[in-house]
């Protein structure tokens, strides 16, 4: 599945293999120790960058304080 | 306005296999109208429960009578849930952050084990809430849209996380199995 900014996708693919497999055999086997930090990082950052860009942070800002948890906008 | 409506099903997995399934499932044959996914946040808090944001962007399908207030035929979902491993409980709510003057459809699911058989059977329950402002003679082409917009979004949800469930059976069948995530047909 893509990322909605293109030239995030690639980057999306690669977090989300290592999830995947953090989830599967980490997380649901009772390890909640952090993994795959720094490839969400690089991912999530052009994702935000993409989000600015269509003017979108305030919109989720708002939207995120309705459904009820923090959320920190990261933009650089 | 408000309308609510509810349903229960049941998958015939495990609990984990189905929460695996819930991140896999786009894309699948059944959500050819998601265009694209997005993790925003994510974390696992002191209490051992993963929390996650994500960004969902679909294809709308507005009906005629709506189109003076959607003009866009894009429509961002923000979807936020938590799994907690301990009780083997998974709930995903999300809403539509656009278009919200016109609607907002609100959906909870809500994934724990099934009574009958906790370690085989997994349920699901699905509820949404349509909350609309648009008064003005409206009222009775809300209730039919929501009721259809209901009935297909909860079968489409099941079919395609089903689809899913299945690939990710086949595959932990087979010898080595290292998770891998299907490839949508």
């Amino acid at each position: 599945m893509e990322s909605v900014g293109k030239e995030c996708t690639q980057l999306k693919h690669q977090y989300e293999e290592c999830f995947n497999k953090w989830y599967t055999e980490k997380f649901l086997k009772g390890d909640h120790s952090p993994d795959c930090q720094d490839l969400f990082n690089k991912y999530r950052s052009c994702v935000f960058k993409t989000l600015k860009e269509r003017n979108m942070l305030d919109t989720i800002d708002g939207a995120r304080k309705e459904i009820g948890s923090g959320f920190k906008p990261q933009s650089e | 306005m408000v309308k609510f409506y509810q349903q229960t099903h049941d998958y015939e997995h495990p609990w984990s296999r189905v929460t695996v399934a819930f991140w896999l499932r786009y894309p699948n044959p059944f959500a050819a109208h998601v265009l694209s996914t997005d993790v925003i946040d994510r974390h696992v808090d002191p209490n051992g429960v993963l929390h996650t944001t994500r960004l969902i962007l679909k294809r709308g399908n507005v009906p005629r009578w709506a189109r003076s207030f959607m003009k866009h035929n894009e429509a961002f979902i923000l979807e936020q849930s938590h799994i907690d491993p301990a009780t083997r409980t998974m709930v995903s709510v999300s809403k539509n952050i656009s278009h919200k003057r016109a609607m907002v459809i609100e959906e909870t699911q809500t994934y724990t084990v099934a009574p009958t058989d906790p370690n085989h059977r997994t349920r699901v329950k699905y509820e949404v809430r349509f909350l609309s402002n648009l008064g003005w003679g409206l009222t009775s082409k809300i209730e039919s849209f929501s009721q259809k917009r209901f009935a297909d979004s909860s079968s489409k949800s099941r079919l395609g996380m089903a689809y899913i469930l299945e690939k990710l059976q086949e595959k932990s069948k087979l010898p080595g199995y290292l998770f891998k995530p299907p490839q949508a047909a």
